[in-house]
């Protein structure tokens, strides 16, 4: 079975086993919905107060907390099924499995967002932002790879621990501060001034570099993450 | 050779250099021509401590591959230490970096890249230090916390440029330094990072007597 | 801000340095003492234990 097919495998067993049940999806899509009304009784405190400026922030808060709710729920209920004893016990590149898992991980945060996202803009987004939407994709994707990743090589290492759902944000959320410096900055443009591609590219530059370095240094250090 | 560089001769060597480079930085180099004034004097000790922070850090992140290489356990020790060094200058740092803010703009704290990204170097070797203390389990704790170690230290650099796409001009920018300025500075760099060492090396030889005790302890039958 | 001023800020700064240090470094002479003096006991003990190998 070559990596391809064996990634392919990996991917599909776990989209169904969540596309079937959708208990995860669902969950996390009432909890990013929430968080938006939340954040607008949170933020609102003076009458009239224009979030603009704040839209870039509460978004992706509410996107790494919603990851990190799904990436526990997820591999904890591998470890309780011990899902993942048995993929180590077949001539697997551990490599295969990582990024089996980061993209399988990708897709639930993509169909979270779709949601998410339009629901978002009618809470808080004043303009018209379908003018830049191809940057603002490009920064959400690029987030999301970062997001994953990291998430999915962190989430391997905390469910093995003995504090294991309370590690995970522990570890992820000061690696991904870069990142959501980055993302948070480019977002609130596109909503709140919507200037073309060229102000946004330094951010995009940073998602960037971001992603390919941890992309690099994850696929060498999954191995000894994902342990004996 | 090795006597040379034993703990107790770095700790010497690292308090003349210290002591000398305070002294020139007081008397000899002159007192700072910006707003600055005096207060800038701490940035004789300031700046060291935060090079000496990211080495040890660095120290780390080269035990932690030299660990996954071999699976030898001193590896891990050494990195453990170092990080535990590489927190406390980096503690450091922010309070010297505080206390030199609140004399020359006048606040105790800024969101400027620099104190940010210490600030969030300390909580990621914290997470380190909270990693290990959830594993049980000596070769799986090493194992993690090398994978850590290297992933925290890529993100420091990385945080560092982020944050200076963060719009904020408070931070004192240090452009070329007259000579007798450079001169204490460079003597002070020196003795931090051999204060550094001789503090790693204390701290990594005292791990290995601990090991040493355990080994002791199990081979008479706990 | 005058040297005096300044000087307050100085004085604290390399004050907090070599207190931290100092206290760091002899919180581990301390964890070191204790160490040395467990060794001690426990080579004392296996040297007590060993002339009788076949006992075991």
């Amino acid at each position: 079975m070559s990596g391809w097919t064996q990634f392919k495998a990996i991917l599909r067993k776990d989209l169904i086993r969540e596309l079937r049940t959708r208990d995860m999806l669902v969950s996390m899509i009432l909890f990013v919905l929430l968080a938006m009304i939340i954040f607008h009784y949170a933020f609102t405190v003076k009458e009239g107060a224009d979030l603009t400026y704040f839209t870039g922030g509460m978004l992706w808060v509410t996107f790494i907390f919603a990851m990190l709710l799904g990436l526990n729920r997820s591999f904890a209920q591998e470890k309780d099924e011990h899902c993942l004893d048995g993929l180590l016990l077949c001539p697997v590149d551990r490599v295969t499995i990582f990024f089996a898992k980061t993209v399988g991980n990708l897709v639930f945060l993509l169909i979270i967002q779709a949601v998410a996202v339009p629901v978002f803009a009618l809470f808080f987004v004043q303009r018209s932002f379908l003018g830049d939407l191809l940057p603002f994709l490009a920064v959400l994707l690029l987030a999301d790879i970062g997001i994953c990743s990291l998430g999915t090589l962190l989430a391997t290492i905390s469910m093995n621990t003995r504090s294991r759902d309370l590690l995970l944000p522990i570890l992820l959320l000061p690696l991904l501060v870069p990142l959501l410096i980055a993302a948070t900055g480019a977002t609130t443009l596109v909503f709140a001034e919507g200037i073309g591609f060229g102000s946004v590219v330094a951010r995009l530059l940073v998602l960037l570099g971001f992603d390919a370095i941890f992309l690099v240094a994850a696929w060498g250090t999954y191995d000894f993450a994902i342990g004996e | 050779m090795k006597k040379l560089l034993s703990a107790p001769v770095l700790f010497a060597a690292a308090g003349i250099l210290l002591v000398v480079g305070v002294v020139l930085a007081f008397w000899y180099s002159p007192i700072d021509a910006s707003s600055m004034g005096f207060s800038q004097k701490i940035f004789y000790y300031h700046v060291p401590i935060a090079a000496a922070a990211l080495v040890a850090y660095g120290v780390a992140f080269v035990a932690a591959i030299l660990y996954l290489r071999s699976q030898d356990l001193k590896w891990d020790r050494l990195g453990y230490v170092s990080v535990r060094i590489g927190l406390l200058f980096s503690i450091l740092v922010m309070a010297t970096g505080m206390i030199w803010g609140k004399a020359s703009w006048g606040v105790w704290w800024a969101w400027e890249p620099r104190l940010t990204t210490y600030l969030l170097a300390c909580f990621l070797y914290a997470a380190y230090w909270v990693l290990r203390s959830v594993v049980d389990e000596e070769q799986r704790r090493a194992t993690y916390a090398a994978v850590f170690a290297i992933i925290a230290f890529i993100d420091v650099p990385i945080t560092y440029f982020a944050t200076r796409l963060m719009p904020s001009g408070l931070h004192p920018v240090l452009s070329g330094l007259a000579g007798s300025m450079a001169v204490s500075f460079g003597i002070c760099m020196l003795g931090m990072l051999t204060l550094m060492t001789a503090l790693i090396k204390r701290d990594y030889e005292i791990e290995l007597i601990k090991d040493r005790v355990t080994d002791l302890k199990t081979s008479l039958g706990g | 801000m005058t040297v005096a001023e300044g000087a307050k800020y100085v004085a604290a700064a390399y004050a907090i340095i070599m207190a931290v240090i100092i206290v760091y470094y002899f919180m581990s002479s301390r964890r070191v003492a204790v160490l040395q003096r467990d060794i001690q006991l426990l080579e004392s003990e296996v040297k007590r234990q060993t002339p009788a190998p076949g006992a075991e």
